[in-house]
């Protein structure tokens, strides 16, 4: 794993300590969406389709920073919209920074470079830039519906390189997706100097437009077992490898979806950050007053047969870590020996 | 009303409780902004985010077209649901895309003069 001890040591003794404290249900990572708005269109992100006066709305940063507050997580994710476009966003990060607070600021680079230029951000362990990249140019074109986007992309990714800023991939693999041009790209990501790569299989949004194209389990197992077989050691991928694991059909977990709780102009989001199902006014209203048993594929909801995607299943496979000497055994020998 | 862009410019007659509620969870999944009448008279046109049934006084919240605050109606305020907004999710699939990329790129390599380039 590529992630910096400090944030290792910091996720892994807050997960201790809800493990201490008897918490069954605790979130890791915030999921704080301070905008709707986005530079871009893909017709595979439902998180936009929204009536322009939505759109226009935002967060303060108080009101962020007061949900960073109310949920306690060691790290928070910044993905959006387009974050990029919330006009104060250095403010924003500044301040959690100011809190340790680590942070994975989900951007498709588009603005990076400009914003980095403007001196919006300055260097620290505490803040990644994780930057959209759904595959090679022609797969990271079409998946986000627009032509030149991967090269506007890598122009961000190797100036926030070349600054000392953390930068992370993140990608979402579609059905069709092919494990050799996957493995092509591993290569040019690390070839660009990213800290890491995360991976995550598609999810079929109820409100996304495109129902057709989604990954279903099985063939998930497929293309990650293949993509990810006899890993070269060049790659680094910046998540769980018993997460990993799990996408390769190697482990099964259920799924948490109160790890990573979305918080948005709507409110914290019900029951996590894929499906809309209502929202909460607290974060606590959120935690004790959502029907759990309700969701995960043991509940016999439809809408979460097939889903496999980090945000419920990542805090699963770091809960299996922590909760007992096996997790961790196998956790150390999954990061040695690299899957 | 199962397909999308079907419910644009539709208002169902709300007779009962039953309705009403279908109304609303429809409402609720639509992508586009709503006029909701209510008994005292009032007009209020927004988008529906949130709705809770599962509580004492069950309610819904819209975030209003003018701006402002996000503002709660309860289920037995409501006289009647239009959906007047457009549905910003209709015709905004992956595959109307690569359609229309395909179409761009069969015109461009279609000679001019040709009656087939017509229209594409």
């Amino acid at each position: 794993m590529s992630v910096p001890l400090s944030q290792m040591w910091t996720v892994a003794s807050y997960v201790l300590r809800q493990k201490l404290r008897g918490r069954t249900r605790y979130p890791l990572v915030l999921m704080l969406e301070p905008l709707f708005r986005c530079n871009l269109a893909c017709a595979g992100c439902g998180k936009i389709q929204y009536p322009a006066h939505v759109l226009k709305r935002h967060l303060t940063v108080e009101q962020c920073l007061q949900a960073v507050e109310e949920c306690g997580t060691p790290m928070v994710s910044i993905p959006g919209g387009e974050p990029l476009m919330y006009p104060d966003i250095g403010r924003l990060v500044q301040e959690l920074v100011k809190r340790k607070k680590y942070l994975y600021l989900c951007t498709n680079a588009i603005l990076l470079k400009q914003r980095l230029e403007e001196g919006v951000f300055a260097p620290s362990k505490y803040l990644s830039f994780s930057v959209h990249m759904d595959g090679l140019r022609a797969e990271h074109d079409d998946a986000v519906c627009r032509e030149g986007v991967y090269d506007q992309a890598v122009e961000g990714i190797r100036e926030a390189v070349r600054r000392g800023f953390r930068v992370t991939t993140n990608s979402t693999l579609f059905d069709g997706a092919s494990p050799t041009r996957m493995r092509m790209f591993f290569d040019e990501m690390m070839g660009l100097g990213v800290e890491g790569m995360m991976l995550s299989p598609g999810y079929s949004y109820a409100k996304a437009p495109d129902q057709e194209h989604f990954l279903r389990r099985q063939k998930t197992h497929e293309l990650f077992s293949t993509m990810l077989s006899q890993p070269k050691k060049r790659w680094k991928f910046n998540q769980s490898p018993i997460f990993l694991q799990f996408l390769m059909g190697q482990r099964d977990f259920e799924c948490t979806p109160w790890g990573m709780p979305a918080y948005n102009i709507f409110g914290w989001q019900r029951p996590c950050y894929l499906l809309q199902e209502g929202y909460a006014s607290s974060f606590r209203d959120l935690m004790e007053n959502t029907r759990w048993e309700n969701y995960g594929r043991r509940s016999g909801n439809d809408k979460c047969q097939d889903c496999m995607v980090h945000c419920g299943y990542e805090t699963s496979a770091v809960d299996f870590t922590f909760s007992s000497w096996r997790g961790l055994r196998e956790t150390v020998a999954a990061t040695l020996g690299k899957l | 009303m199962s397909e999308r862009g079907a419910r644009e410019g539709w208002t169902p007659a709300i007779t009962d409780g039953e309705i009403l509620t279908d109304v609303i969870e429809q409402a609720f999944d639509y992508r586009g902004d709503i006029t909701i009448a209510t008994r005292d008279g009032t007009r209020r046109v927004g988008y529906l985010f949130n709705r809770r049934r599962d509580v004492a006084v069950p309610f819904i919240q819209i975030l209003p077209v003018a701006g402002g605050d996000p503002e709660t109606i309860t289920y037995a305020e409501i006289q009647s649901i239009a959906f007047t907004g457009r549905d910003t999710a209709a015709g905004n699939s992956y595959a109307a895309w690569l359609k229309r990329k395909e179409s761009a790129r069969a015109a461009a390599e279609t000679p001019s003069g040709d009656p087939s380039s017509a229209g594409a």
